[in-house]
């Protein structure tokens, strides 16, 4: 162009100023003078991403519909296709009933664990190596900064600013994201860290790492996390699930183990979760986890089992087994 | 319209602005939320000051990147150091507003331009996360991401700058509705080839 001096002037003008926009706020950390910028981030843009989301959200559920339907037909062989069309329909005609019932679960979940909750729904999310969303609450909905994060299914993460209208959440699987968790059933508690942007392990199956502090402690795959709980219930309140154990690393001389956890949370297709604006009275321990998964079904219940209660039809499948074992 | 007695800047600062402002929710609000494979989505504020500055010129890819970046930094799901963005995006305007002169000697330029972009601007914010010792900018995150990313970026690039070039164009066509005057420019020079250039 013709005015490469005056180009150059403002290209280094505008680079001193980044310069000092990064220093300014990697310094301040916390507490950096430049939030307020930030806070005029969420005032501005906030309204118009909730708006945005508002027209967005049928075009993203129908690509949601639309990708997810060749992982299903994958994983689920034995639904019958006639199934699989009538579900995609459902979920494409009544979006509004899935996310009811979403809602449903989620207050069921929040009854079980006495969690207070306010219902949002994530309407952006973050950009780059940062594994963060927006919701549609803020301020004047009653959520502040530390508040955890949960869906039906478990731990989404925690709010870390907060607008007028809107709030930014750090999940879980942030690289920068660390939570107290504590195995079921005993007291072993570690550190769950995120592994980076939407689970970039395992071909994101297991977006979250598990440290145990107690490298003796006993350790099985299969074994699920709950959030231990911070201090003063904040940022992370106690007995939300986290996940399931699903590989453990070999020692390498280190003083913690780590383990490779799968999530309850579905991180990819985040829809609508809760804020806990308040804890529970007391620690819910291991109440909120779902039911432990049954063991596999046999392909067609026989006729005659179809009547007795579950518990039942396990025994017997367990004494057939023994029995076979035995002969 | 109103500023038809300079038509050239306030015109194109606003339309600028207003690609940008599109551009940013459109990634945060729809991109940045589709479940592509490898979790990794096309960066189109990237693409769009790519596209901007290589319509305008580098003194405007500068300043338009600088605001993008500024604006990338603040939008509310971010959680970086502020000023990230606007330091990579503003080198990025300027690169790219360099080979907006070569342009009109080559047809292949905007596609290089693009696809060098964008791995740049990749690599150049991992960098400055790995500066900052942002945990998030780990060797083995950004080892994974960054060829996704360029990958998604350069398959999203023709769409981005389509839709740029179509906005710009209709501007000029509502400002000042001659048609001749589209060549008078290097941008309706990049129009002309891009739309020829696609067979290559």
């Amino acid at each position: 162009m013709n005015d490469t001096r005056r180009t150059r002037a403002v290209l280094g003008v505008l680079i001193v100023a980044a310069l000092v926009l990064i220093t300014v706020d990697y310094r301040g950390g916390e507490n950096s003078p430049l939030r307020g910028l930030r806070d005029v981030g969420a005032a501005v843009f906030g309204p118009v991403e909730r708006a945005s989301a508002a027209v967005v959200r049928p075009v993203g559920n129908a690509f949601d519909a639309i990708t997810d339907a060749p992982d299903q037909r994958r994983r689920a062989e034995r639904l019958e296709r006639e199934n699989q069309r009538l579900r995609e329909q459902v979920r494409a005609n009544a979006l509004d009933a899935g996310r009811s019932k979403q809602l449903d679960q989620l207050l069921h979940t929040a009854g079980i664990g006495g969690y207070k909750i306010v219902a949002a729904q994530v309407i952006s999310a973050g950009q780059g190596f940062e594994d963060t969303v927006t919701l549609d609450v803020g301020s004047s909905s009653g959520i502040r900064r530390d508040m955890t994060v949960m869906s039906a299914a478990g731990l989404v993460g925690r709010v870390t600013r907060v607008g007028p209208a809107t709030a930014t959440v750090l999940l879980a699987t942030d690289a920068a994201s660390s939570v107290g968790a504590r195995l079921e059933d005993s007291k072993e508690i570690g550190i769950v860290q995120g592994r980076g942007r939407r689970g970039l392990g395992d071909g994101g199956s297991t977006p979250i790492k598990f440290q145990l502090l107690d490298a003796n402690a006993p350790l099985r795959v299969g074994q699920r996390l709950v959030t231990l709980g911070s201090q003063g219930d904040s940022p992370y309140v106690p007995g939300v699930p986290i996940g399931t154990v699903e590989r453990i690393d070999r020692p390498e001389g280190g003083l913690s183990r780590a383990a490779m956890v799968r999530p309850f949370v579905r991180f990819t297709s985040l829809d609508v979760v809760a804020v806990v604006v308040a804890p529970p009275k007391s620690d819910p321990r291991d109440a909120v986890l779902p039911p432990r998964p049954a063991p596999p079904p046999t392909a067609a219940p026989s006729p005659g089992a179809s009547g007795t209660p579950a518990p039942h039809r396990q025994q017997g499948k367990k004494q057939k087994a023994k029995r076979k074992t035995e002969g | 319209m109103l500023n038809a007695p300079e038509p050239s800047a306030t015109g194109r600062h606003l339309t600028a602005a207003l690609v940008l402002v599109v551009a940013l929710v459109l990634q945060v609000s729809v991109a940045n939320r589709l479940p592509l494979p490898g979790g990794v989505t096309p960066d189109l504020v990237l693409l769009t000051v790519v596209a901007l500055a290589l319509v305008y010129g580098s003194l405007t890819g500068v300043v338009v990147g600088f605001c993008a970046g500024l604006a990338s930094d603040i939008i509310p799901p971010a959680d970086h150091t502020i000023g990230r963005y606007a330091l990579v995006y503003c080198l990025i305007g300027y690169l790219c507003g360099m080979a907006a002169t070569e342009m009109d000697r080559r047809s292949v330029v905007p596609f290089v331009a693009v696809a060098v972009g964008a791995l740049a601007g990749t690599l150049l914010y991992a960098i400055t996360g790995m500066l900052l010792g942002d945990p998030r900018a780990s060797w083995t995150i950004v080892a994974r991401m960054v060829p996704l990313q360029v990958f998604y970026d350069v398959v999203a690039s023709p769409f981005v700058v389509w839709a740029v070039l179509r906005v710009t164009r209709r501007y000029e066509r509502a400002d000042k509705g001659a048609r001749h005057d589209r060549f008078t420019l290097p941008a309706a020079k990049y129009r002309a080839m891009s739309s020829r250039g696609t067979g290559l």
